[in-house]
């Protein structure tokens, strides 16, 4: 896109219902990034995600003012968007996942220093919705009802699927400490 | 320490709420950690990276601006069809709102049966000006009324010519 076109399109948006837009839907687009990244685990097809969402959002823009929670709405929104591509890329192939989340040699993994991205593979080899649910916690700071909303389940499942992901991310972590002590005394 | 113990146990349980969390980050990223504590770090290291994680293109780039073309050109219509109606509104209240009065050679006159009259024998004036002007007119059609036997002359004049040819052939 030109420059020319480009700063056409900002001036559109100072104008009243894109401004409102803006301040709905596009002040989420990192969020929303984030939640379709962390679902697809590729950051390219979690891109394509979210422009699928705002589009289908902008051209029913005017149906939005109806909505109460409007935050809680759009990362819904994107959660099943995103869930919708994983049925339809299963029926027709895998989705791509980014190497960053495929399993290392013992070579690599002894390279691999950087112990807070093995901590990030470990909550992307979670199931979808303890890792959703762990990251709308510990990375939105979301509160349980927020999540429960979002999610579509209770409450309590919410918190009992924060405590499972949780406990396994400890014992994860204990074991490759062990790992890594074993390999320095050997 | 023994507090941070528990808070830590109270948070893998999935018990705590989210100022003990807050306060869980802030302990980590000091960098003061107890070293039986240090196994965790790259845990909440790890979240306070993906919290700084942003979408890689601006999204509102993906939104049709043909759409917001339109959207424009509606609101262009709305906003001079808003202003045409406000000069309209101020157009035919103004006669409403002041009194009825007329300037004749440079002076105000509020008297409407005097304007009436006034105006009145001007149209007299007008009207008789007009009728003036009509005249010549009226002669141009009089000549042209006069003028008439002379277009038949041409027919004549052909009529002849095809007399005189017949003679001569004969």
């Amino acid at each position: 896109m030109s420059d020319v076109r480009y700063s056409a399109l900002m001036r559109h948006y100072k104008c009243m219902e894109s401004t409102q837009f803006n301040s709905q839907i596009l002040n989420h687009s990192d969020q929303l990034f984030r939640l379709a990244k962390s679902i697809l685990r590729n950051g390219e097809a979690a891109q394509d995600a979210v422009q699928d969402l705002i589009m289908k959002l902008w051209e029913k823009k005017s149906k939005l003012d109806e909505v109460e929670n409007i935050q809680g709405f759009i990362l819904r929104s994107m959660r099943n968007l995103c869930l919708d591509t994983i049925r339809q890329k299963h029926e027709e192939d895998e989705l791509p996942v980014e190497i960053e989340f495929i399993e290392l040699n013992p070579y690599q993994q002894t390279e691999q220093k950087d112990l807070a991205l093995k901590v990030k593979r470990m909550i992307d080899k979670l199931p979808e919705l303890q890792r959703t649910i762990i990251r709308m916690r510990d990375v939105e700071g979301m509160e349980l009802s927020e999540i429960a909303y979002i999610t579509s389940i209770t409450e309590n499942a919410v918190s009992v699927n924060l405590s499972r992901a949780r406990q396994r991310i400890r014992e994860q972590i204990i074991n490759e400490q062990k790992r890594v002590e074993e390999t320095i005394w050997k | 320490m023994e507090m941070m113990n528990e808070l830590l146990e109270k948070y893998f349980r999935g018990e705590t709420t989210l100022q003990e969390e807050k306060e869980l980050r802030q302990y980590f990223s000091t960098g003061n950690v107890s070293p039986e504590h240090q196994i965790y770090s790259a845990l909440f290291e790890n979240f306070e990276q993906e919290m700084k994680e942003t979408a890689p293109r601006p999204v509102h780039r993906f939104l049709p601006e043909v759409k917001i073309r339109k959207r424009i050109w509606i609101q262009s219509f709305a906003i001079t069809g808003i202003a045409a109606s406000f000069i309209l509104l101020f157009w035919i209240r103004l006669p409403q709102s002041s009194e009825d009065f007329a300037v004749i050679n440079g002076k105000r006159i509020d008297n409407t049966e005097y304007i009436q009259r006034y105006t009145e024998k001007k149209l007299i004036k007008v009207n008789t000006m007009l009728a003036r002007s009509m005249k010549p007119l009226q002669s141009i059609k009089s000549v042209r009324q006069n003028m008439q036997p002379l277009e038949n002359l041409s027919d004549v004049r052909s009529k002849m010519e095809d007399i005189q040819n017949k003679l001569q052939f004969k």
